[in-house]
């Protein structure tokens, strides 16, 4: 019995590429455009400029700012909302109880009268 | 390797002659095993090379370089292979036969399995050339083939069951048993 897989490991070893592979590669780069820099390094290409890194501190804080404001104003206009809700809530459930008053009362009233005979 | 990449990045093009150097040997078997032909991995390794540079500023570590390379090499592969006419069937009377039983590393063997394996279906051939030439395990092939692990188990037994029947009567003998279940 042989073994496929040892017989497939065998057959498929790494191979070199033709000589000079990587100078014809190199070649063709000077043909090529300069590469795309991803966003992060965009960034830190503008912060490692000295007289942009202050004018980008600048515009991050203001961002931060901003976005600490408006996250202040949001927690605010919730809680005054839920202050609302707490309100109404209460109200209705003294309108809820006076009327249970009310309605007790009467019962009682009625319970105290002589049965007709 | 971390530094050549930081540097290519600043377009230094002898830093990135050192990454092609590092990785030529992967990107072109990879190529080569999956195209069966010489000239079109050497150009499907370029292409990928070149792509590579086009987008070094998206490769984070050395470790995504070769997961890129590999995910990349994939894609050419398969583009280029679906521009290629097929490749005609394995038959026994293509190439003489040996005198002898095949015995270890026999050269006439290995270039019908590598045949056989460049006749593979397109979706179980890059899981056989990522398990048998970059010796990756499933989790690694999956990653790679950015498909999930049980897909390429099942490719992968697929094609070893093809693989075995084929070379069995290719070489007219009952060498390779299947696995006991």
């Amino acid at each position: 019995m042989k073994d496929l897989e040892n017989d497939l490991r065998k057959a498929l070893e790494r191979r070199e590429p033709p000589a000079g592979f990587a100078e014809r590669v190199l070649a063709q780069l000077e043909l090529a455009p300069t590469p795309k820099p991803g966003w992060r390094e965009a960034l830190i290409s503008l912060v490692r400029v000295p007289s942009l890194r202050w004018a980008t501190a600048g515009v991050v804080a203001c961002l931060l700012l901003t976005l600490g404001a408006l996250h202040y104003r949001r927690v605010q206009l919730e809680r005054a909302a839920g202050e609302a809700a707490k309100a109404q809530v209460m109200q209705a459930l003294r309108i809820a109880s006076k009327k249970l008053n009310v309605t007790w009362r009467k019962v009682q009233e009625a319970d105290r009268r002589p049965p007709r005979t | 390797m971390e530094k050549a990449l930081a540097r290519s990045t600043t377009g230094d093009h002898a830093a990135f002659g050192d990454i092609v150097r590092e990785y030529q040997s992967m990107v072109f078997s990879m190529a080569y095993y999956f195209l069966h032909n010489r000239s079109l991995a050497e150009e499907t390794a370029q292409e990928v090379f070149l792509r590579l540079y086009q987008n070094l500023g998206r490769i984070k570590s050395p470790a995504h370089l070769m997961l890129w390379l590999r995910q990349v090499t994939n894609r050419r592969c398969i583009d280029q292979a679906r521009r290629m006419p097929p490749l005609p069937p394995v038959a026994l009377d293509e190439a003489p036969e040996p005198a002898t039983k095949p015995g270890p590393s026999d050269p006439l063997l290995s270039e019908r399995l590598r045949r056989l394996v460049a006749s593979l279906p397109e979706d179980s051939r890059m899981v056989v050339v990522l398990r048998y030439e970059e010796e990756l395990d499933l989790a690694e092939i999956a990653e790679a083939l950015e498909i999930p692990i049980n897909t390429v188990k099942s490719r992968l037994q697929r094609a070893l069951a093809v693989l075995r029947d084929k070379a069995t009567a290719a070489l007219e003998m009952s060498t390779y048993e299947r696995p006991r279940e």
